[in-house]
Order: structure tokens, then sequence, then C-alpha cells
């Protein structure tokens, strides 16, 4: 039942999001609270981003062996990999002689504002610290923002600020 | 090689350009993932695999773009795992939530934005979707309704 589960949130995630971070916003409805906490959250999330590869399939095996070891890993994976893989192949067959479906990519366009407001609020989340004036995160968002601004990639940002992390939190 | 579908997109580019199909084409398949649902790196290499080698082509491609990322994050979430309980494992975590939240911040405002000029439509949509997430509305059902709705409203 577990699987099933699993299966079908990443199924559903993948076909209302178009790239790895995208996804988040809904995920954490998903799964935080579920198989994760907030903190191990913000690790699957953070080391997606800076593992080389699509964020979106190492969400979907972090996420998976939380929540059901390896087999869940799988599950996961294979609800991520269905939508883009299954849509795409449409598209090469059929699309690619009728040329741009009008219908679909209003369909996306509509979706943007949905999970950007979704991501934000994964963002918000994140910063909660901050309220209580923990000058430490307020430093660090900062420095992140300042760095991903001059376009350090941001592989590099997060590390650093992991990194930073350890020698703040003592 | 790298962390994200966007920022594949120069690295294939420059390999597959000319090698394996025309820049047109290139340009097609990039606005295609743009448009359909699902990972970005996937469904290009799934298009560019067809475009170099059909059917075959793209299952190779597949294989290539699922392998890495996959296993790597194999070791890294069962070395985490290991971890979790150890107070620089906690130190990491918490240094790294700042800069991730700025990431997404920034990501949301480029999946937003996404270099068009910013409609009334799209804003108004935002605060309803807004709106409704405060309401208490499942997250799903407010993107699958904000997709539909964009039928409509961006023809």
């Amino acid at each position: 039942m577990d699987l099933l589960t699993l299966f079908w949130i990443f199924l559903k995630v993948n076909l209302l999001s178009v790239s790895g971070l995208a996804s988040i916003g809904l995920l954490h409805h998903e799964v935080v609270g579920r198989w994760l906490s907030d903190e191990q959250f913000t690790q699957a999330v953070s080391f997606a981003s800076i593992l080389p590869g699509s964020d979106a399939l190492q969400l979907a095996m972090f996420i998976g062996i939380r929540a059901h070891g390896i087999a869940g890993a799988w599950i996961a994976l294979l609800g991520s990999l269905l939508p883009p893989t299954v849509l795409m192949l449409g598209v090469v067959l059929l699309l690619y002689r009728l040329r741009r479906e009008a219908w679909i990519s209003s369909f996306v366009e509509g979706l943007t504002p949905a999970v950007a407001v979704l991501m934000l609020s994964v963002a918000w989340k994140l910063l909660q610290p901050a309220l209580s004036l923990d000058w430490r995160v307020i430093l660090l968002a900062l420095g992140s923002w300042l760095a991903l601004r001059s376009n350090l990639p941001p592989a590099a940002v997060l590390l650093a600020s992991g990194l930073a992390g350890i020698l703040l939190y003592r | 090689m790298t962390s994200s579908g966007p920022a594949s997109v120069g690295f294939i580019y420059r390999e597959v350009v000319g090698r394996m199909m025309e820049e047109e084409r290139f340009i097609e398949a990039v606005g295609f993932s743009n448009v359909v649902p699902g990972s970005e790196a996937l469904k290009l290499a799934m298009f560019i695999g067809y475009s170099a080698g059909g059917m075959g082509g793209a299952i190779a491609a597949l294989i290539g773009a699922i392998l890495p990322p996959t296993v790597s994050m194999l070791l890294v979430a069962l070395a985490v795992q290991q971890f979790q309980d150890t107070p620089w494992m906690r130190g990491f975590t918490r240094g790294i939530a700042p800069a991730l939240a700025i990431l997404i911040a920034m990501a949301a405002w480029k999946v937003f934005h996404n270099g068009r000029r910013i409609r009334k439509r799209a804003v108004l949509l935002a605060l309803l979707c807004l709106l409704a997430l405060l309401i208490g509305f499942p997250p799903g059902l407010v993107v699958l309704l904000a997709g539909i709705s964009g039928i409509w409203l961006f023809r």
C-alpha cells in the first residue's frame, strides 16, 4: 500500500511540474510528515541540487529510500520516469509532425504561477528560523543571495553554506 | 556533469549540434522539453536520442541520463542516513537551509518569469493560487486547476 502511494505521488508530482526544483512545493506537501521530517526534506532537496544529474530523479531516490528502503527508491524512480518519457515519446512520434500543440503550452503556462507560489512557500518555510532573529540564518541567506546573484554555481553555494553551518551551529 | 536540466542545455548543445542534429531541431527539442511535464534532462535525452538513432537512440540516451544521478544519489542517501544524528550533519543541514531557500526563491522567480513579459493574468492567477493554498486547498488540485484555467487564460 505504501509503495502504491509512493508511486502515485511521484507520478502526480511529475505530471504537474516541468523540472526538479519546481516540483518541491507539491512534494513537500505530500511527503513531509508522512515519511520525512522537515530536516530530511531539506537534505533531500540540497543533495539533489548538489549532485550532478536530474534533480527530479534524485529527489525520488532519496525520498523513496526514506519511505520504503531500496524498493521504495525504485518505485519512486519509476513514477518519476513515466510521465516525461511517455509524454516525450508522444511528442516525438506525433507532435513532431503536428508542430507545437497550443493547449499543452497554455496548460503549462497556467501551471507556472501555481508552481512558483508553491516553491515560495517552501523557501519561506526554510527561512522560518530567521523570524526568531537567528543571525546565522540571516547571514547565510544574504551571503547565498549575493553569491547566486553573481552567478556562482548553485552546488558550490549550497555546499559552502552547509559547511559554514557546521562551524556556526556547533 | 551538470546538476540540472537547464544547466545541461549548453553542454549538450556543444556535443550534439552539428554531429547528430541541426541547430533548429535542437532548439525545438529544448522548446518541447519546456512544455511537456516531467524531468527536463530526461525529455531532452529522449528527443535528441530519437533524432540521432530512432527508438534505440532514445532508450540509450535515457539510460545514460538516468544512471549517474540515481546511483550517486543512492550512495549519498544511504550515507546521510548513516550520519543523520551526528552534530556535524545537523549543522550542515541547518546551514544549507537558508542557501536552499534563496536558491528556491530565485528558481521560483525564474519559473514565473521565464524570459517573458509578465502578464497581469499570470499575477492574478498567482494571487488566486496563494489564496486557495492559504484557505487550505490541496496543492495538487490548485496546480491542476491553474493549468486548466491556463488553457483559457493564455490562449
